[in-house]
C-alpha cells in the first residue's frame, strides 16, 4: 500500500471527508436560502414585536454567495485545520513518526502525500458547497456571472491551499496534534486582524477567502491578483519551512 | 557493521550517551542490555537516525532503505488492518519484494488470525508482533529492535525470539533488553550500557567468564561463623558472605583452585557439608557486577 493510499484511505475510514463534505455542502444550500428568506426568518423569529420595523433590502444572487461564504469560510477553514493536522502531524506519537521515518530515504515522501489529499479534499469540499449555493441561489434569487463566481472559486482554492500549507509548517515545528491545531487557528486568526490594522489587508492570504463574496457582487479582481501571488509565494516558503522542521525533527 | 567512534548525546546538561565505542559485527544478534534510562533507547534512535549525535561518529554498513527500526511500544494508524500496516512496510522498505511476503511474516508473528481486523483491536502484545512483522517483511540488512519482547507473554515471547534467532547469518540484529534471560538466550555478541557508557561489550562467553567472579554456594549445618572465617583465611578465597540460615556464599580467586581446596579445607574446619556448588553465571550476575 503506497503512501497516496494511506491518506485516501485516513480520509474514508475515520470519515473525515463527511466533516468536510457535509460543513460545506450544508452551508451551500443554507446560505441562499437563509439571503431569499431573511425577511421571513426574523418575522418568525419576533422581530416587530418590541415595535421596531426591519426593513430589509431585496435580496440579490451575490447575497446568496455572501452567505455561503460568510459561514463556510469560518466552520469550513476549522474543519479544514482539523483535517489537515490530523494528516500532517504524523510524528504523534513518536512511534508512528518512527514507523515511517525509518523506512523512507526522504521525509518530504511522507509529507507530500498528506499535504495534496487533504488539500484536494478540502478544495472539493469547498467546490462542491459553492457549486450548491450557485444552483440554489439561482433558483431562489437569480443568475450570477458566472467567469467571476469560478474565478471566486479559484482564489478560494488558492485560501485552502494556503490553509494546509499553513498545517504543514506548523505541525513539523510543534509537538502533538491539538498543539497543531491551536497554533493554527490562531495564526489564521491573527492574519485579518493584521489586515485591519495596517494597508496590506488587500495582500493578505486571508482576503481570498471573501472572494467569492466580492467578486459576483462586481468587486475588483486586480486586489485578488496581488493577494494571490502573495498567498503562492507564502504557500512555497510554508510547504519549505514544513520540510526544513520536518527533516530537523529528532524523536 | 555498525560502529560508533567517541558517540556522545547530551540533552542540556545532561549526559545521555557518553563517548560510546561501539562494534557490533555483520551478521551478529547483538544484545544492548542496561537498566531503564541508561541510554539504550537514545543510541538505538541515533543509530536509525532518528536523532543526532552531540559529538562522534556512526558508521553503518548498511543503507537507509536496509535498516529496520522497531520502537519500544509500536504504534500504528488505529483504522488499518494488520495486514494493511505490514504491507505499507514492505511497500516503503522492500517496493519489489512478494506481496505473498506479508501473509508469511504475519504468520510467522502469530497474527495470522488477526491479520484482517483493524490494529486498533489490538492488545500490546499483538502491536508489538506486528512491529516485528514490520520489521523483518522488508528483508533488511540491519535490524535496531528496542525491547522486542518487553510486552509479550511467555508464549509470545518465544515466538518473537525463535523469529530474531532465525535472522542469525542473514541481517545483523541490534536488540536492546532489560530482560537479561532473552539476550543470554538469543545473543552471541553483548554490550552493557549503564548511566550513558558503555561498561562491556564482546562475546557473551567473555562476559559471562571475565566479568563474573566465580562463586561456590555451600550449604551446612550451623554455626557458620567458624566455618566463613576458617574460608576466610586461605588466600585462594577472595570473600565469604554468610547467608542465613544454612548458606555460605565463597568467592574464590579461581575455579580450579577452589575445586582441589575447597572440600579440604571445609573437612579441617569440622564443617557438617550439606551440599556445595560452583554458582552459575548468569548474564544477570555479570551484568549486576559489571554496574554495582
Amino acid at each position: 500500500m503506497s503512501l497516496w493510499r494511506l491518506e485516501v484511505l485516513r480520509l474514508v475510514r475515520t470519515r473525515r471527508w463527511v466533516a468536510l463534505f457535509s460543513v460545506y455542502l450544508f452551508f451551500g444550500f443554507l446560505g441562499p436560502v437563509t439571503a431569499r428568506y431573511l425577511r421571513d426568518i426574523v418575522s418568525f423569529a419576533g422581530g416587530d414585536r418590541s415595535g421596531v420595523t426591519i426593513t430589509f433590502p431585496a435580496a440579490i444572487p451575490a447575497d446568496g454567495m455572501a452567505r455561503y461564504v460568510s459561514n463556510a469560510v469560518q466552520i469550513g477553514t476549522l474543519v479544514t485545520v482539523v483535517v489537515a493536522a490530523g494528516a500532517l502531524a504524523f510524528d504523534s506519537p513518536p512511534e508512528m513518526g518512527v514507523f515511517l521515518r525509518s523506512r523512507v530515504n526522504r521525509v518530504s515522501s511522507i509529507l507530500l502525500p498528506r499535504l495534496v489529499i487533504p488539500f484536494l479534499a478540502a478544495s472539493a469540499a469547498f467546490v462542491i458547497g459553492a457549486l450548491a449555493a450557485w444552483y440554489e441561489t439561482w433558483a431562489l434569487i437569480g443568475a450570477l456571472d458566472t467567469s467571476r463566481l469560478l474565478l471566486g472559486i479559484g482564489f478560494g482554492i488558492v485560501f485552502i491551499a494556503f490553509v494546509v500549507a499553513l498545517v504543514a509548517a506548523v505541525a513539523q515545528w510543534s509537538r502533538g496534534l491539538l498543539a497543531t491545531v491551536m497554533a493554527s487557528v490562531v495564526a489564521l486568526l491573527v492574519l485579518p486582524i493584521l489586515g485591519i490594522a495596517s494597508a496590506v489587508g488587500r495582500w493578505l492570504p486571508t482576503s481570498l477567502a471573501q472572494a467569492l463574496a466580492n467578486l459576483p457582487a462586481g468587486g475588483e479582481i486586480s486586489p485578488y491578483i496581488g493577494a494571490s501571488v502573495v498567498t503562492m509565494v507564502s504557500i512555497a516558503g510554508l510547504v519549505w519551512l514544513a520540510l526544513i522542521g520536518a527533516r530537523r525533527r529528532e524523536l | 557493521m555498525i560502529e560508533t567512534v567517541a558517540l556522545t548525546k547530551a540533552f542540556g546538561s545532561k549526559v545521555a550517551l557518553a563517548a560510546i565505542d561501539m562494534v557490533v559485527p555483520d551478521g551478529s544478534i547483538y544484545g544492548l542490555v542496561g537498566p531503564n534510562g541508561s541510554g539504550k533507547t537514545t543510541l538505538l534512535r541515533i543509530l536509525a537516525g532518528l536523532r543526532r549525535p552531540t559529538s562522534g561518529e556512526v558508521r553503518l554498513g548498511a543503507r537507509p532503505g536496509e535498516v529496520a527500526v522497531l520502537p519500544d511500544t509500536p504504534h500504528f494508524d488505529s483504522w488499518l488492518t494488520g495486514r494493511e500496516v505490514a504491507s505499507i512496510a514492505q511497500r516503503l522498505s522492500d517496493p519489489h519484494g512478494d506481496p505473498g511476503q506479508v501473509d508469511a511474516v504475519l504468520q510467522d508473528a502469530g497474527l495470522a488470525e488477526a491479520a484482517g481486523r483493524r490494529v486498533g483491536g489490538y492488545s500490546r502484545g499483538m502491536l508489538q508482533r506486528l512491529g516485528v512483522a514490520c520489521t523483518i517483511v522488508g528483508k533488511p540488512r540491519l535490524l535496531l529492535l528496542d525491547e522486542p519482547a518487553s510486552a509479550l507473554d511467555p508464549q509470545g515471547r518465544r515466538e518473537v525470539l525463535d523469529l530474531i534467532a532465525r535472522l542469525r547469518g542473514t541481517a545483523t540484529v541490534l536488540f536492546s533488553s532489560h530482560i537479561l534471560g532473552d539476550v543470554q538466550e538469543v545473543c552471541d555478541t553483548v554490550g552493557v550500557l549503564d548511566d550513558g557508557r558503555l561498561l562491556f561489550q564482546g562475546p557473551l562467553e567473555s562476559l559471562l567468564i571475565g566479568a563474573a567472579v566465580p562463586r561456590y554456594t555451600v550449604r551446612l549445618r550451623p554455626p557458620l561463623e567458624p566455618i566463613a572465617l576458617s574460608l576466610r583465611s586461605a588466600d585462594w578465597v577472595d570473600s565469604v558472605e554468610v547467608v542465613p540460615p544454612d548458606q555460605l556464599l565463597v568467592r574464590v580467586r579461581s575455579l580450579e583452585a577452589a575445586e582441589s581446596k575447597l572440600p579440604e579445607t571445609l573437612a579441617a574446619a569440622g564443617a557438617r557439608v550439606v551440599s556445595y556448588a560452583p554458582e552459575e553465571i548468569s548474564l544477570e550476575r555479570a551484568f549486576l557486577e559489571l554496574t554495582r
